[in-house]
């Protein structure tokens, strides 16, 4: 009984042979939708901020830095890979793609800095600004916490040395900018 | 000249027992568990490896000097091996007890490193290990014993050589099984690896031991495995003597390395035991050991 | 059987003025208002009715009236309903009466609103710290909305947890933080005689993420199931589902029958590999690696088609609120079906070779035995219960999804120890591989989303729960205004059954730790998800490999 039930074991086991791969040396295809780094296609981006929007993680950081230049940056050091942002991307801009492997020294290399230069408009002679007329509210989608570069800055700052219960009150500053 | 084949004693284990352990995980790896499995010299970048890192003591001299102790006397020990079924000359000097002596001494040596780091892991483990050492040592003293009482001497060469050499009575055959039962135990891998359990206590004994110092432990282990595994095949297996002593250390080694093939195909295919489970096991092995030392007596 | 009525019949005959309102939306879910006094009297009075103890919900109301909330929830199974009973109490001062001493297992979520929103709780008998690290300041509950979800207090020198004393003639052995039994950060102190172990006391909580915080203050509606099914590495898909279903719940949104089968297939595609993966590391866990390495090699083949279906190997992101991202193609079901066939071949050769092997019986058998009535005691949920003999399974006694149309048999051994979880696991698979093939074959079409016509309604309560394949998993959510929740509330199976592991290892052997404490297939990220920490400490971080050993050998020598 004892001997049958180990001899069944190691033919049990002796069948498949090895399936492991010499991974390194041997890649192995990814499927065909696979969620990969997700890639910016910069002539196709309108600035939407869409994306940015509806990220779970917060990785896609949008700043204007005057009337027509807008920058986003995609952080990939915090990137889910949801394939969210691809999802949304009105003009099909992001694509998620076959890239998996990309362990790094530099945090910088896996993220995205895009400069898009916005049109103004007509009207008033200036491009639709993120910072007072949400872009987001305007989609009907409400409870966006605008992210920018700056907050991004501010939230590796935000260590305390002494805690002080007046923190609590100046919590203010962690508020979404006023519309 | 006669130290010449003292050397070749240690130069062989020494420079064999990282490969023949590789040699398991390798089987481990690639027949039982369908994996590529780690290349056949691992275990030697393993030891270099540790060799270069930083040695951590918890600053006592028992600590310190229990790997040197631990691996000085498995040397002795295989100094007086008669590879390639040659009684080298400093045998002469020693007998079956002086080798059982040894043994214990590296065990003590491993209980010693543990108790003086003071960890609670290592002295559950070191706890687990005298248990084992106990139980098991008797089946190795009785293994001698049975030599000794067929050719009423302790001489290491002769009791050795004498216990399979006059053919394969019933008491051999007994003590051939008792000893395949308890190989798993002498070189403490599954299912009786459990003075190291990793998942319980954290390799046991050696959990404070880094760098140099668990190297050389590390190397005491293999050292140990090989002896154990080289011992069966001097033992069980009777000479075949080709006339030269290179071809006969070549026999002898094809030999250990079968006997590597079943330690790794046995330490795969089970569950660690539990330490109440193993002491249970181990009596009945004791027990059937002293059945073959009595049949022999009466000449069976 | 027990109708929602009846329920209300009996509690307003009883309790009258007590009682305050009724609140049931669907046929399924009652909510009672109560008054604080009565709590005790309540819970146990629906315990009697065949109520199991499922959690607490705490929420904070400091803006509209000035009370903290506090919701117990019970799961009548033979009757397919939820009974939750809510109640308050002004945050001048904030007592409830403990049911702890009636349902031990309330024990954690009491301690929990403790840390978080400053309750007490009148004959707690255990009124420790639970989630908040213990330099955390007094006085600052992080779950109230006033605090920011990214406060960080700076460190404190020299706090540590108090463990509880040993017994008389016990050693302690520390069992983790950093154990490979544990696979994530968890401390059991173990006090054991000899290697009988005599009692444990249990200090988690260290990987805390604030995902509730952070989904209440910072993300909306449809970002959440991606951060559901982060909470657990094994079982996304598991959260993202109840707390969709929770929120359409909550919108009164019908999703298409489509979107309910695919969610059905990926939760029990899901149910295969976690069990494979399961048996794999309990294999590992009693020192029997090929077991490991054979379980999961069979568990490959799902996953690489997992990858194929939704685009990642694991976290599928396949669930969103309204249904499901992307379809089953025909030929993707008919890759399935293959994938199934070999899986099950190979399980049965497997659990052929388990079954008949006496050195895993040994191992497994009479080992963290705990009877019936403690397991109904403790509400221990999923095969944990289901090896106790408690015949429980969301899946048959809640519906949800397609499970209504679905055949499938409950395993349920009373063998009462490990050995039961593995033969109910991987019965369990094969009821996965049986159920996969029904949805395939009866899978409807249709649309794959179902938009949401009109904005969520604020403060519509929901509760949701869905069979993981460790147990039940149950999300409460409280919708809030701006398109977010007011108040979302995970328990993961793990948060049950890991207060009844004292009382499975009390009398075993310390060897047998690791495979009774797998058994429960531990998620300690799953049950430690709630608090707001930041782990970027910023300039601290930065010590030189020098510094580090200075530090560690200090505390070394300061230990002795």
């Amino acid at each position: 009984m004892y001997l049958m039930s180990k001899i069944k074991q190691v033919l049990l086991v002796l069948k498949p042979g090895v399936v492991t791969l010499k991974y390194p040396f041997e890649p192995h295809p990814v499927a065909k939708d696979f969620r990969g780094q997700p890639s910016w296609d910069h002539h196709k981006c309108v600035g939407c901020g869409g994306c940015a929007a509806h990220c779970p993680a917060r990785t896609i950081l949008i700043r204007d830095v005057c009337q027509d230049l807008r920058v986003m940056y995609y952080d990939g050091s915090r990137c889910t890979y949801c394939g969210r942002c691809a999802d949304v991307c009105p003009e099909d801009a992001i694509t998620m793609t076959e890239q998996y492997e990309l362990a790094t020294n530099d945090k910088n290399d896996i993220g995205v800095n895009m400069e898009l230069f916005m049109l103004t408009c007509q009207r008033c002679g200036r491009c639709f600004n993120m910072e007072t007329t949400n872009m987001i509210d305007k989609m009907g989608l409400r409870g966006f916490k605008y992210d920018n570069l700056e907050t991004r800055a501010v939230i590796s700052k935000l260590t305390t040395e002494q805690f002080d219960p007046k923190m609590l009150e100046e919590s203010d500053r962690f508020k979404r900018p006023q519309k | 000249m006669d130290i010449l084949y003292v050397a070749v004693n240690i130069l062989v284990f020494l420079l064999l027992a990282p490969f023949f352990d590789g040699v398991v995980r390798r089987i481990t790896a690639r027949v039982v568990q369908s994996r590529q499995g780690p290349p056949l010299m691992q275990t030697y970048y393993d030891i270099f490896k540790l060799l270069g890192k930083q040695n951590l003591t918890p600053g006592n001299v028992g600590f310190k000097i229990a790997p040197l102790v631990a691996l000085a006397s498995i040397i002795s020990v295989i100094v007086f091996f008669p590879l390639g079924h040659e009684v080298n000359v400093l045998a002469g000097y020693a007998d079956i007890i002086t080798v059982i002596y040894l043994l214990t001494l590296g065990g003590v040596a491993v209980l010693l490193g543990a108790l003086s780091s003071k960890n609670t892991y290592a002295s559950l483990g070191s706890s687990r290990e005298m248990i084992t050492m106990i139980m098991v040592e008797p089946v190795l003293a009785m293994t001698f014993i049975l030599g000794a009482v067929k050719i009423k001497s302790l001489g290491i060469g002769a009791s050795v050589a004498s216990v399979a050499g006059g053919g394969y009575g019933a008491s051999v055959i007994i003590m051939l099984v008792v000893y395949l039962a308890a190989l798993q135990a002498f070189v403490g891998r599954q299912p009786f690896d459990i003075a190291e359990a990793e998942v319980e206590i954290l390799e046991g004994p050696f959990i404070e031991f880094s760098g140099p110092n668990l190297a050389l432990f590390k190397y005491y282990m293999l050292m140990k495995q090989m002896f154990y595994a080289a011992l069966f095949v001097v033992v069980f297996i009777p000479a075949i003597k080709t006339g030269y002593y290179g071809f006969d250390v070549l026999i002898q080694l094809a030999f250990v390395s079968l006997v590597y093939v079943l330690i790794a195909v046995l330490g795969s295919t089970h569950p660690r035991m539990r330490i109440d489970q193993a002491q249970k096991f181990y009596a009945v092995l004791i027990a059937a050991s002293l059945v073959a030392i009595g049949l022999s007596v009466y000449g069976i | 059987m027990l109708t929602i009525d009846d329920v209300k019949k009996q509690l307003k005959d009883k309790y009258q003025a007590a009682v305050k309102n009724f609140e049931a939306p669907y046929s399924t879910r009652l909510f009672v208002d109560i008054d604080k006094s009565k709590v005790r009297e309540i819970s146990n009075e629906i315990i009697k009715m065949g109520g199991r103890y499922l959690v607490s919900v705490g929420y904070d109301n400091i803006a509209r009236d000035k009370t903290l909330g506090l919701i117990h929830n019970f799961s009548l199974d033979r009757d397919d309903l939820f009974v939750c009973i809510r109640t308050s109490a002004p945050v001048d001062n904030p007592e409830f009466d403990s049911i702890t001493p009636d349902i031990p297992n309330a024990g954690w979520s009491e301690r929990e609103y403790m840390d978080l929103l400053g309750m007490k709780f009148k004959g707690h008998p255990k009124p420790k710290r639970l989630i908040l690290a213990d330099d955390w300041p007094e006085g600052v509950y992080p779950l109230r909305k006033e605090v920011p979800y990214n406060l960080m207090p700076p460190a404190a020198e020299n706090v540590a947890y108090q463990l509880d004393e040993a017994p008389e003639g016990c050693t302690t052995i520390p069992v983790g933080p950093f154990h490979p039994t544990l696979h994530e950060p968890a401390h059991f102190a173990v006090f054991v005689d000899g290697e009988t172990i005599k009692g444990c006391d249990y200090r988690g909580f260290m990987v805390h993420r604030g995902l509730e915080k952070l989904c209440q203050t910072q993300v909306t509606y449809n970002e959440i199931p991606f951060i559901a099914e982060r909470i657990c590495g094994i079982c996304g898909s598991v959260h993202a589902t109840s707390y969709s279903q929770a929120l359409e719940l909550a919108a009164g949104l019908k999703i298409s029958r489509r979107a309910e089968y695919i969610r059905t297939i990926m939760l029990e595609i899901e149910r295969i590999h976690s069990h494979l993966l399961w048996l794999g590391i309990a294999g590992h866990l009693i020192g029997f690696d090929t077991v490991f390495m054979q379980a999961w090699r069979v568990r490959e083949a799902i996953m690489w088609y997992g990858e194929k279906l939704t685009g990642n190997r694991k976290t599928y992101g396949m669930i969103v609120a309204g249904g499901v991202r992307r379809d089953i193609t025909p030929e993707l079901g008919d890759e399935l079906l293959g994938i199934l066939k070999t899986i099950e071949k190979e399980l049965i050769t497997i659990h052929k070779a388990i079954v008949g092997d006496g050195s895993i019986h040994r191992r497994t058998k009479g080992v963290g035995c705990i009877t019936k009535q403690e397991t109904e005691l403790w509400s221990l949920v999923g095969p944990v219960a289901r090896a106790r003999g408690v015949d429980i399974d969301v899946r048959r006694d809640h519906p949800y999804a397609a499970y209504d149309e679905m055949q499938f048999d409950v395993p349920v051994v009373d063998s009462c120890d490990v050995w039961g979880t593995v033969v109910v696991r991987i019965l369990e698979t094969f009821e996965a591989i049986k159920i996969i093939r029904q949805a395939l074959d009866k899978m409807p079409a249709g649309p794959i989303m179902t938009e949401f016509a009109e904005d969520v309604k604020p403060l519509q309560h929901a509760i949701a729960a869905v069979e993981a394949p460790r147990g039940e998993v149950v999300h409460y959510l409280i919708t809030g205004e701006e398109n977010r929740p007011e108040r979302w509330r995970v328990r993961a199976p793990t948060y049950p059954n890991l207060q009844g592991v004292p009382a499975m290892l009390l009398n075993d052997q310390f060897a047998d730790l690791p495979i009774i404490i797998g058994s429960i297939d531990p998620c300690f990220s799953c049950t430690d998800r709630v608090v707001k920490v930041d782990i970027r400490t910023g300039e601290k971080s930065r010590l030189t490999k020098m510094d580090l050993e200075k530090i560690s050998r200090a505390k070394k020598f300061a230990g002795r």
